[in-house]
């Protein structure tokens, strides 16, 4: 009968996964990633870990006499279409049961660390995002009831750290800006309701009232729907100094700034470093952001700004790539060099002592960014924006702001 | 008779046992867990489809209700604090209630309306999870939720100590609780539908199916009969989302119960066979199983072997979504009936097509 | 919400309406493939939006192919040259969502044609997968530019109303081409054969009807307007990306399904009810309510009129 060739099969299917599975060797050092590979994020990640690959390269695809290799793991499913919390968390485990992971790159999205932290932290393993910038990840906000971040830290250690400048940096600087050099005094800001870009929106908005800027409203929108013609009409009506978008490209960013051209609202546009990317203006088009004027934010630098190590992460980059590196490349190298060096410094596969090693980083210039240490929460010291005029790419970096 | 009469209590006892064996990957007991939940979800998802034929394409929502009840019923900041059995029943109740509360008044729809407004439901239900913050926490999802002791079994139980050999079983997580819970529950579910398809209700069910104004002649009310598929496959998908939002410790991301997962479940559903249990069982583990545990493998084998990197086509999870499809559009073709079919589903397949008037 | 609802009142309701009406009919032209296909073989193509999308696809190559995404040359070359290029990305998207349409019920619905419905739609939604997986690897995952060819410029005196060349191209091109759909259904022997077929395949095959062509020239139908609607859309929104069939089919179903499934005024009616039920309640009640708003409408009018707001007076399908 049919049925018994199918039994047949789906336990053949499910014997190979129940048996399958990588074996190690014991002198090969694995260097896990988990970041959304498939869906919309697709091509923040990719630029991401050709950064990583790039710092793996360069060692030589060894390091401290050990093999090196680096395991890519997916958060996306099929079924959700963008990161998954259930597979993040198989993905911390995964790395977390693999005795010859030594370190954990990623997430991408502040929601799915949220759900690997707490596995990764009782292992001992250390995580480092280059893109999370959700403060609630490293630090706890005044007023917050939910206890984070010490529930992710059980073990009472840091295991999480990162390399880009979390949202206090970038959501308030982003309103110094706004105030000194583009001299807004009436803002209207949306939101695409997702964790990163509500969060940066909430935090820009509280400097405005800080500083005093007026701001005249607060939406989000949907990144599925079409346009937002009537949306911005509405805010046309505020007649507002400056727009600001908490959001991405993919969700939505440059339809934005293509509804602002052709509702006629010619204030300037600013968004933060899920914008920041080639992709952004390449489907804003140039006459776009010719008619409207924009403004993307990034913590840290932009690539053609780095100087010593960095200029020339920026040369290798571009022969290898035969393109600018994205700001997200950056750090997606970063991070890399950061874990490469303390298994370098511990000398050997011991999870603790490089943990240790990583969080103890100080003035570290090996990378791509310059000088740099990490506070005792994981965060970078790195406390600089870099907001550039979206002319074409690369954009053009107008200044730099720090606190 | 029954397909699932044998292989269905062994692949229990295979799972059951799998922690303990030596072939165990350390991670697959956690993935594991997840695809027990959607097997409930999809178990629950038939009763509504595949007992008494209704397309729903909302089941989403009910999955959704049971995780945020759970997390409003649980999580530090909010005043309740309940255990995980009170958070439970309660996720199951409210996910049958609203099932029946928003199917009663559209009952009256034909097939593909009624398909329609269940669609639309699923899809309100996520808005407002997504955008009612003072409640849901909108797109952070709440977390954490504690999974709260089922009494007797401790929570952070640590089974390490219980190998066969020394050198034997896995490392453990949480998950032997979580674990066996899943799977209990998934067991228990199994048990409950069996005896639920024999009863009355199931024979009533099944003549609805088929005829619905024979049934009605019979002395049936369809539309009674109607509600209470809601009831219980709204409620099982009510714990699935209780249980899921358990092993997640949180309920993630709200774009997880959106209508990309209505639709892989219905596709599981009827790629499993469409009305019986254990083919669903299996078309869940297979279908989820691939999207989940199967690319990862897949992909971390090209990466030894290979090197990793490169763009999308050179990874099995760039081309997930179309070999999904394909295997969907193949099994329709050569086996419309599932892999494992109702025995009177497959008659109606395979005898001479009576064309619909 | 109260504030939010000042806000809009400012910018008037009439401006809001114009958008809701243009995408409205946008809507009504993807709609016209998902209800034609209905109406003859019952089948919910889950697959019509993402055939949408690739159409889109295919017109941002043919049009970059062409030229037009270079802002300086679309911006020099005299008005008739860019129109006949647009029309060659609209005729170039017809005929390549007809066949891509065609190819996809020969191969994947036909066979199916005796099972029960769900098999096909099943089959529907796996063809939906590849697609987009097609699409992913096609253009990949960020948006991409359609090239702005028509003014922004307001045709209309007034300092609040905006109504631009653009919304007079959406309307210009969306409702001649359901027009002619319309004639060629009511008077054409392939439209009686279509009309034949919705009615009572039986009969219509016992009467000459070849049923399989028929089906195959609605599918052709179907997939050339998504196709025309793909172009329409990317002139009128200037970015398409691989995620928009999702939103645009289900937004289109859901207006066959509203006008009454199988029926062509009702699609029409379902589009442009939907298109402005979704644009008011963007700036009334905040775009995160949007897609809320428009399922609840629907809803509540699918519970007082079961069959669709046209369902019930016009028993006739196609």
């Amino acid at each position: 009968m049919d049925r018994r060739k199918f039994l047949t099969a789906a336990a053949g299917g499910a014997g190979s996964l129940l048996l399958g599975g990588c074996g190690g060797s014991k002198d090969t050092v694995v260097i896990a990633s988990s970041l959304p590979r498939t869906g919309i994020a697709q091509g923040q990640t990719e630029s991401i870990v050709n950064g990583l690959k790039m710092a793996l390269e360069e060692s030589g695809g060894e390091v401290a006499g050990m093999k090196l290799r680096h395991q890519d793991m997916d958060d996306a499913t099929a079924a959700q279409g963008g990161w998954d919390a259930a597979k993040e968390k198989d993905n911390a485990r995964e790395a977390a049961n693999d005795p010859n992971v030594m370190a954990f790159i990623g997430p991408y999205n502040s929601g799915a660390a949220e759900n690997s932290m707490p596995i990764l932290n009782e292992a001992g393993l250390v995580q480092i995002s280059p893109a999370c910038t959700s403060v609630q990840l490293t630090k706890k906000v005044p007023g917050d009831q939910s206890g984070k971040p010490d529930i992710f830290r059980k073990s009472g250690k840091v295991t999480f750290c990162r390399v880009c400048p979390n949202d206090f940096v970038q959501g308030p600087l982003s309103a110094v800006f706004a105030k000194e050099v583009l001299g807004a005094k009436r803002v209207y800001v949306l939101d695409d309701k997702e964790l990163y870009g509500s969060g940066i929106a909430g935090l820009f908005i509280k400097k405005c009232g800080d500083l005093g800027i007026e701001v005249l409203g607060h939406d989000s929108i949907v990144a599925s729907q079409q346009n937002f013609k009537t949306v911005i009409a509405t805010i046309k009506g505020k007649n507002p100094d400056l727009l600001y978008f908490g959001g991405t490209t993919v969700t939505k960013g440059p339809q934005i700034a293509i509804d602002m051209k052709g509702e006629g609202l010619t204030c300037p546009l600013m968004v933060p470093d899920g914008c920041y990317e080639k992709s952004f203006v390449d489907a804003a088009g140039l006459d776009t952001v010719k008619a409207v004027p924009c403004y993307a934010t990034v913590g840290g630098f932009d690539p053609s700004q780095l100087k010593g190590a960095g200029a020339e992460f920026v040369r290798k980059y571009k022969e290898k790539h035969g393109a600018d590196p994205e700001a997200y490349a950056v750090y997606g190298y970063e991070a890399a060099k950061v874990v490469l060096e303390a298994i370098k410094k511990v000398g050997r596969k011991d999870r603790e002592a490089i943990r240790e090693a990583v969080l103890a980083t100080k003035d570290f210039d090996k990378g791509a960014l310059g000088k740099w240490s990490f506070d005792p929460d994981g965060d970078t010291t790195l406390k600089v924006l870099t907001v550039s005029k979206v002319e074409g790419w690369p954009f053009k970096p107008v200044r730099t702001v720090s606190e | 008779m029954s397909p699932g009469r044998y292989w269905v209590p062994a692949l229990f006892v295979l799972l059951a046992a799998y922690p303990f064996l030596p072939v165990a990957e350390p991670n697959r007991g956690e993935q594991f867990t997840v695809l027990f939940v959607y097997a409930v979800l999809a178990l629950g998802l038939n009763v509504v489809i595949g007992y008494a034929g209704l397309l729903h394409l909302g089941i989403a929502a009910f999955f959704g209700i049971g995780a945020y009840t759970v997390g409003i019923l649980t999580v530090p900041y909010f005043p309740f604090g309940q255990s995980f059995l009170v958070a439970a029943t309660a996720a199951t109740l409210a996910a049958a209630a609203a099932g029946v509360a928003t199917t009663a008044p559209v009952l009256r729809l034909r097939g593909d309306y009624l398909a329609l407004v269940t669609l639309g439901f699923g899809l309100i239900t996520l808005y407002a999870i997504r955008n009612l913050d003072a409640i849901t926490e909108g797109t952070k999802g709440m977390n954490p939720i504690g999974a709260g002791p089922v009494p007797g079994v401790a929570e952070d139980a640590d089974l390490s100590g219980w190998r066969l050999f020394p050198g034997w079983g896995v490392r453990w997580y949480r998950y032997p609780y979580l674990y066996f819970l899943a799977l209990g529950v998934l067991g228990l579910v199994m048990l409950f539908l069996r005896n639920l398809e024999r009863s009355r209700l199931g024979r009533a069910w099944v003549a609805l199916r088929e005829d619905e104004l024979a049934a009605a002649c019979t002395g049936l009310n369809p539309a009674r009969l109607k509600l209470a598929a809601i009831a219980v496959g709204a409620g099982l998908a009510g714990l699935a989302g209780a249980l899921y939002a358990i092993a997640l410790q949180g309920t993630g991301n709200p774009q997880g119960f959106d209508f990309t997962l209505s639709m892989t479940m219905v596709c599981c559903v009827i790629l499993g066979g469409l009305g019986n249990r254990p083919g669903v069982l299996l078309g869940t583990l297979l279908l989820m199983g691939f999207d989940r545990v199967a690319t990862n493998v897949l992909d971390n084998l090209i990466q030894e072997h290979v090197g990793s990197g490169g763009p999308s086509y050179t990874k099995v999870s760039g081309w997930k979504l179309m070999i999904f499809g394909t295997v969907l559009i193949l099994m329709m073709r050569y086996r419309p009936e599932g892999m494992l079919p109702e025995a009177r589903h497959r008659r109606e397949l395979h005898e001479e097509p009576t064309k619909p008037v | 919400m109260p504030e939010l609802f000042a806000q809009a009142e400012a910018a008037g309701f009439g401006q809001f309406l114009v958008t809701g009406l243009v995408m409205g009919s946008l809507y009504a032209l993807i709609a016209l493939g998902y209800t034609m296909v209905y109406g003859i073989i019952e089948l919910i193509n889950f697959a019509h939006g993402d055939l949408f999308m690739l159409g889109a696809f295919l017109a941002v190559t043919h049009l970059a192919w062409s030229g037009l995404t270079d802002p300086a040359f679309a911006a020099s070359a005299p008005a008739y040259l860019l129109a006949w290029m647009v029309a060659g990305g609209i005729a170039a998207a017809a005929l390549f969502c007809a066949a891509l349409n065609v190819a996809a019920d020969r191969v994947v619905y036909r066979p199916l044609r005796a099972s029960p419905k769900l098999t096909a739609i099943v089959s529907a939604v796996g063809v939906s997968f590849v697609f987009v997986n097609l699409g992913l690897f096609w253009k990949g995952p960020s948006p991409v530019k359609f090239p702005d060819l028509i003014p922004d410029t307001n045709l209309l005196a007034s300092d609040g109303l905006r109504l631009t060349w653009k919304d007079v191209m959406v309307v210009g091109v969306t409702a001649p081409a359901m027009l002619a759909l319309t004639l060629f259904v009511r008077y054409t022997p392939l439209g009686k054969a279509m009309r034949a077929t919705a009615q009572n395949p039986t009969a219509a095959r016992l009467m000459g009807v070849d049923v399989d062509r028929v089906v195959s020239a609605t599918f052709a139908l179907g997939g050339a307007l998504a196709g025309v609607a793909a172009v329409v859309y990317g002139l009128y929104i200037k970015a398409v990306d691989f995620q928009m069939g999702f939103q645009n089919g289900l937004y289109a179903f859901t207006a066959a399904v509203l006008g009454g499934v199988g029926n062509i005024p009702g699609a029409v009616v379902g589009g442009l009810v939907i298109g402005v039920v979704g644009e008011l309640s963007k700036a009334y009640l905040g775009a995160k309510w949007s897609e809320a708003t428009v399922f609840a409408i629907l809803i509540v009018i699918l519970v007082f009129r079961p069959a669709g707001l046209l369902g019930a007076r016009t028993r006739e399908k196609v």
